[in-house]
């Protein structure tokens, strides 16, 4: 083991670290929205729409995101779409993420007790307003500790977006590794990268998680 | 786009129109289709850019220093594309990505050095070599039990899934007294680790992969001289159809090659030069 292979390749590690944190936060945010349109899609009174949304969650949930990645960046080439790689990185994150935020949310707003809504009509609130101070409250907080979950999976399943050529952290390890001969010292470099970026994620995951049960602490 | 909506709307419910639009969709798809293959090398030359892709994990041929891209490759093909008066551009993919991504149009060229065989010249259009491939054996510095390639009989050898240099070594492993057990790995670097951790007893890549990796890691590889292998030449490929931009890619590594820059490159990062053919060999794998 030679420690000075990390620190000698300290400022290559971090600048992937940024690419794969860049690529993992569009692709959460990205996520996140259409999640939450295919969750509102999937609890939809209407029969389509909840059947376009469940359809939505099989496809992006049952294939593998390495066969969705290539099949953006490459596939749809031969139909004379050309994806940029970075298009292709972050969308294919974002669309397959997308499927389990669904699910969270989903489950998440399955949990908030019945009766809580039935409270808030009889007590007169609007539907609007039962979503805003009522519903959306309480799953929220049900919610973190999966999606905190979910985003530090997405942090690593990002280290697959090096097939469509994005360089980020396993991918420069490996370049690392392949340049020096010493690949426990590449790995071990960048391991601690993303045990420091995931630490700082649950970080902000418990801190989510207190702020939002201040309204149960009396 | 547009063209596919308006008649989607004016004749929209009719069977009629539908077969049409999909008929029109078809016959525009072809068209960009056929756009698309028009001459790439007419192509680089109006963008003023040749796009180019490897895989940087190919020392010496190919490396990524702390981001920067070096490199046999790097070298040769920055001085190609000052021959056909272009700027140039490096695509890093992994090799499993490279040949699919040029099929799919993603570059022009992919500078990771391919090796001549008779399946991949049906495949790709091959330039002339710009490096030796012959297959050779890495062993770890302080094994005395191989001394040369015939040795490993009985022994554990590996390499990376796919090359042509593993099912070189399956050849020439057939023909030895004794089983040798092939390991395959993703890549290179893994079947080397491997050899250094005692796993496997040897590694088999070409003889310049290998020279470089012992220089490197003296305290740890040694080569196993000389190379068991058929003589096989390392070439960039194209598009099969892609005549006119291997055509130009040739005369500038030929160019290359006669004003001595090449030996200079080859000095570089083998230590020694190496005669190249001059067209691309009949290959003997």
């Amino acid at each position: 083991m030679k420690p000075e292979v990390i620190l000698h390749s300290f400022g290559y590690l971090t600048q992937a670290a940024g690419v794969t944190i860049a690529v993992s936060f569009a692709g959460i945010v990205i996520g996140f929205a259409i999640g939450a349109l295919v969750c509102m899609a999937r609890l939809s009174r209407r029969p389509w729409v909840k059947r376009l949304g469940g359809a939505y969650v099989s496809v992006f949930r049952g294939v593998p995101l390495l066969v969705q990645l290539l099949f953006i960046y490459y596939f749809l080439a031969e139909f004379g779409l050309d994806v940029p790689a970075i298009v292709a990185a972050v969308g294919g994150l974002a669309l397959s993420s997308a499927a389990y935020q669904a699910e969270i949310l989903r489950g998440a707003l399955n949990a908030v007790p019945r009766g809580q809504e039935e409270a808030a009509v009889a007590l007169g609130f609007t539907g609007l307003q039962i979503w805003r101070r009522v519903l959306l409250p309480q799953a929220l907080r049900i919610s973190v500790p999966p999606l905190i979950n979910e985003f530090i999976l997405l942090l690593k399943a990002s280290s697959l977006v090096s097939v469509v050529g994005i360089a980020e952290l396993t991918r420069v390890s490996m370049n690392i590794a392949s340049m020096t001969y010493r690949p426990l010292e590449a790995y071990v470099g960048g391991g601690l990268f993303y045990l420091a970026i995931n630490l700082t994620l649950a970080g902000f995951g418990a801190l989510a998680e207190r702020r939002l049960a201040a309204g149960e602490t009396r | 786009m547009t063209q596919f909506d308006k008649i989607s709307i004016t004749r929209r419910g009719a069977l009629k129109g539908g077969v049409a639009a999909v008929a029109a969709s078809g016959g525009l798809l072809a068209a960009t289709r056929a756009a698309f293959a028009d001459d790439t090398l007419a192509e680089i030359k109006k963008r003023g850019e040749l796009v180019t892709a490897t895989e940087m994990q190919f020392p010496p041929f190919d490396i990524s220093d702390n981001g920067v891209y070096k490199g046999v490759d790097r070298d040769l093909v920055d001085a190609v594309a000052k021959e056909m008066a272009v700027k140039v551009s490096y695509i890093d993919l992994p090799w499993t990505s490279v040949l699919p991504g040029l099929d799919a149009k993603k570059f022009d060229l992919c500078i990771a050095p391919v090796t001549i065989t008779k399946e991949r010249m049906k495949r790709y259009a091959f330039s002339v070599p710009i490096a030796d491939a012959t297959a050779a054996l890495m062993k770890r510095v302080d094994d005395k039990s191989i001394m040369k390639p015939e040795d490993i009989a009985g022994k554990t050898v590996g390499g990376q899934k796919g090359t042509s240099q593993v099912e070189q070594l399956k050849a020439f492993a057939a023909k030895l007294p004794k089983p040798v057990e092939v390991k395959e790995y993703v890549d290179n670097n893994q079947s080397y680790a491997d050899l250094a951790a005692g796993r496997i007893d040897a590694s088999v890549n070409s003889l310049p992969n290998l020279a470089y990796a012992a220089a490197q890691r003296s305290d740890a590889f040694a080569v196993v001289l000389p190379p068991f292998g058929a003589p096989t030449y390392f070439s960039w490929v194209a598009r099969l159809d892609d005549k006119s931009l291997i055509d130009a890619v040739n005369a500038a590594i030929l160019k290359v090659e006669a004003d001595g820059t090449m030996a200079k490159i080859q000095k570089q990062w083998f230590g020694q030069t190496m005669d190249l053919p001059k067209t691309v060999p009949e290959p003997s794998i």
